[in-house]
């Protein structure tokens, strides 16, 4: 079995949240004996062939034009690459004539094939008309994945988020591959409802062409039924998980006060004025706390003028961006994660925050409450239910270490092997059909 | 006699780098050293070592018939004991060769007044100790951080009875009909005040090299012919002053050497001289040539010089600045109270006004003054790294460390 694998991230290069679940599914399908062929946004015609468990680390690259592969010799990875400074990182620039191009060659090539299917595919084209940064960014992707793929052998397609689904529908209308398009989050969560028109678009299109949708969570699977009308029968739920990478595990203070933790984007999918809402009712009863927001976004520049008018002199800190090894110096000071998600598909952070024995409290608006049991489950607005879980925990310090225990036990317990099994069955199951 | 008082104000801050949030417990290392030193050797390049060769070449042409007076904030006397000793010496050297007059302040060049009158005291008195040291002087007049003045002012300085005259800024909200050439007396008529006149002095400072104003260039002789025309006519023969007050910086760096800034410094006195109603004049003769018992101004909120609102709202208008002040004032007490001399001097660096400045908003967007001033991309980013440093600070204070 190999599969066509299409992201927007993958480490070392964008390391978002979807690029480590990427990883982590990735790998784990590799262990299962699954190949992949991986293209993410490079700015030559390059993918990435793995094979074996540790290619997902050394990223082997290839060049599917023989002639660009014979000069480059054979085998070089990404990290030789990136050592020379040559690509990688920034986008496929070549500009709007390929865009152009991609379209004629498909009639040129395929005239019968595409008049057929030129409904579904002039929408998807007109849809990636705008002139916005990122819809441009998708084509240049769309076209490089176009070309590099057409090379490829595969089985099936693997799409994850909307930013590849028009990649992927493209591929299968012309390969005759089966598709599954991954939903990692869906617009309504990252806008807070309703957002971007043509965003929206693109993952109705990616849902109803696609063979199976793999969704994170059931709470996400329900977004999709109801908010999308999604053919329920079409969708499979593939849990997130997470693999430790940190080697120091156990706590390190920064602060002597019971540390109170944000992390993550600050835009308005995360929550982050409830969080400060939180911070300043808790700051009005009890003074043996800290609280720190982690990441950068839209909103901070608002939630910075905000919190400081709470005037908490040094109780609110804002971290800003943050690097791995950051998050995990960050993570083992913290005593209390909350996670105020207006909409959270999955939530791997909290997973996180519990292994290194975080007590989380995490909003119901989410997918990691389907899946964990040692933590508090609150709705994202409820500030005095959040409130009153804060001040019980730090006047009970006894109650704190025991669900920091018992949370780090049960972090334990999730692997990505699991998820990737599920995967691998959809790949399975659409091959067949 | 229209006495012309040339005041510039000399001082450079100890910058913060930008100390991160997980920075705090590990490093306390809290200033930007690089960026403060290379910024002073900047400034004294472009504006002190030229302006001061110029000035004392005037001082001696004049022979005393040209004066002018500095406030010299501790901050950049530090800086300069540290990184730039000859310019240090090149002060020196005016004060000695006796055109200068120096003024008081507060050491940090802060905004102590506003928060605590024993630190504002404490730290005047510092600044008197350090002229003394430094040059040999013993000011008799003061001058608050950024001309900021009130009624209370007033009171608090008469704690310091060597103090006999106190500069600020004429706004026109408390002068109203009245015309800062006078002089005047605080409410408390304890303090002779002398009212900067900001139309002119901002011609020089702000204006000099703008060139969409109507009378740009600004030449010598235009700007005194602007001083012979101002209302002199003053019957019962009342001595006036025209208070010209700027930053040093004006000279070579906020206005460069190209624009003939210097040039214009270097021929004012002449210009001036050459009238026989007009003169130079320090401050501290006010004492002597007041020949008329001054009106009492009131002055209940307090004025400053910046910005076009001349209030405090450079610094405190928005909730970072509160937010950032009120901890740092409070966290200042403390550390005094726990006698944790070894964390105050840093604690007092931080009271240093132009902190706070780089945190305003109010004309962030337009990239007007503030950035100019600003070592920081943003006011929040100024905001953030203050509160970490402040952070640090009060842990080391609280774990006796």
């Amino acid at each position: 079995m190999r599969v066509l694998t299409l992201t927007w991230e993958f480490p070392p290069l964008f390391t978002g949240g979807l690029g480590m679940a990427c990883y982590g599914i990735v790998k784990a399908l590799l262990r299962l004996g699954i190949e992949v062929d991986l293209i993410i946004p490079t700015k030559e015609e390059v993918y990435f062939p793995l094979r074996k468990e540790e290619d997902a680390d050394s990223l082997p690259l290839s060049f599917p034009d023989p002639g660009k592969r014979k000069k480059r010799g054979g085998k070089i990875t990404i990290k030789e690459i990136l050592e020379e400074g040559a690509i990688v990182g920034a986008y496929y620039t070549t500009g709007e004539r390929v865009w152009e191009r991609i379209w004629e060659r498909i009639w040129e090539e395929e005239p019968l094939e595409a008049y057929r299917k030129s409904s579904s595919l002039d929408n998807l084209r007109q849809l990636l008309s705008g002139d916005h940064f990122l819809f441009q960014e998708v084509r240049r992707y769309t076209t490089l994945a176009f070309g590099i793929a057409k090379q490829l052998d595969f089985d099936v397609i693997h799409a994850h988020d909307w930013l590849t689904y028009p990649a992927g529908i493209l591929l299968k209308e012309f390969s005759g591959k089966p598709l599954a398009v991954h939903m990692h989050a869906t617009e309504f969560d990252r806008a807070g409802g309703p957002g971007a028109e043509g965003i929206h678009h693109i993952e109705y299109l990616g849902i109803s062409l696609a063979d199976r949708v793999i969704a994170v969570s059931g709470y996400t699977a329900n977004m999709l039924a109801e908010r999308y009308r999604a053919d329920k029968r079409k969708i499979r739920v593939a849990h997130n998980a997470f693999a430790l990478s940190g080697k120091e595990k156990e706590k390190k203070r920064l602060f002597k006060e019971i540390t109170i933790l944000f992390l993550g984007r600050i835009t308005i999918q995360k929550g982050p004025d409830y969080f400060l809402e939180v911070a300043r009712r808790v700051l009005e009863k009890e003074k043996n706390v800290r609280f720190i927001v982690g990441g950068i976004g839209d909103m901070q520049r608002q939630m910075l003028h905000r919190s400081a008018s709470f005037a908490p002199g040094t109780k609110i800190l804002f971290a800003g961006f943050l690097k791995r090894e950051e998050v995990e110096e960050i993570l083992r000071a913290a005593d209390i994660f909350v996670m105020p998600s207006v909409s959270e598909p999955f939530g791997i952070v909290t997973l996180e925050a519990m292994s290194y024995g975080a007590v989380a409290i995490v909003s119901r608006q989410s997918g990691i409450v389907e899946v964990v049991k040692n933590v508090y489950k609150v709705d994202f607005w409820d500030i005095d239910r959040i409130v009153s879980i804060i001040l019980e925990l730090v006047s009970k310090p006894e109650k704190l270490r025991e669900v920091s225990r018992k949370s780090v036990e049960e972090a334990k317990k999730f692997q990505w092997e699991e998820t990737a099994r599920k995967i691998a069955d959809v790949y399975k199951e659409i091959k067949e059909r | 006699m229209l006495h012309i008082i040339l005041y510039f104000q000399v001082h450079q801050p100890y910058r913060l780098r930008p100390y991160r949030a997980l920075h705090i417990g590990k490093s306390h290392h809290y200033f930007d050293d690089e960026l403060n030193r290379s910024i002073i050797d900047k400034v004294s390049d472009k504006c002190y070592i030229p302006a001061n060769s110029i000035l004392k070449e005037l001082i001696d042409k004049f022979e005393g018939r040209f004066k002018v007076s500095f406030s010299i904030t501790g901050t950049l006397v530090e800086q300069l004991r540290e990184n730039r000793p000859d310019v240090l010496e090149s002060f020196r050297g005016l004060v000695q060769q006796g055109g200068v007059e120096l003024l008081g302040e507060t050491y940090y060049h802060s905004l102590s007044c506003l928060f605590d009158e024993e630190e504002f005291l404490e730290q005047v008195r510092r600044h008197s100790r350090l002229l003394e040291e430094e040059f040999g002087a013993r000011p008799v007049t003061f001058r608050n951080t950024e001309l900021i003045y009130s009624d209370s002012i007033s009171d608090f300085v008469s704690e310091l009875p060597q103090f006999r005259i106190i500069l600020t800024e004429g706004a026109d909200k408390i002068l109203k009909w009245r015309a800062p050439l006078y002089a005047y007396k605080s409410y408390n008529r304890k303090h002779l005040l002398l009212l900067k006149y900001y139309r002119l002095s901002d011609d020089i400072a702000f204006r000099f090299s703008d060139r969409s104003w109507v009378e740009h260039p600004l030449k010598v002789d235009k700007f005194v012919d602007w001083i012979t025309k101002l209302p002199l006519v003053e019957k019962e023969n009342k001595n006036l002053y025209l208070n010209l007050f700027m930053d040093y910086e004006t000279f070579g760096e906020h206005q460069w050497s190209d624009t003939g800034i210097f040039e214009f410094i270097r021929h004012l006195p002449e210009c001036v001289l050459k009238k026989d109603f007009l003169s130079f004049a320090w401050p501290s003769e006010m004492i002597d040539s007041l020949n008329y018992e001054p009106e009492s101004l009131s002055v209940p909120e307090p004025v400053s010089w910046a910005d076009t609102e001349r209030d405090l709202s450079a610094w405190l208008s928005n909730s970072l600045q509160g937010n950032a002040m009120k901890t740092s004032y409070d966290l200042l007490e403390r550390i005094k109270e726990r006698g944790r001399s070894d964390l105050l001097e840093i604690a007092r660096r931080l009271s240093t006004s132009d902190l706070y400045y780089y945190m305003c908003t109010k004309y962030f967007q337009d990239g007007d003054v503030h950035k100019y001033f600003s070592p920081y991309s943003s006011p929040e980013d100024a905001y953030v790294y203050f509160i970490n440093v402040l952070a640090d600070l009060e842990k080391r204070m609280e774990e006796g460390t």
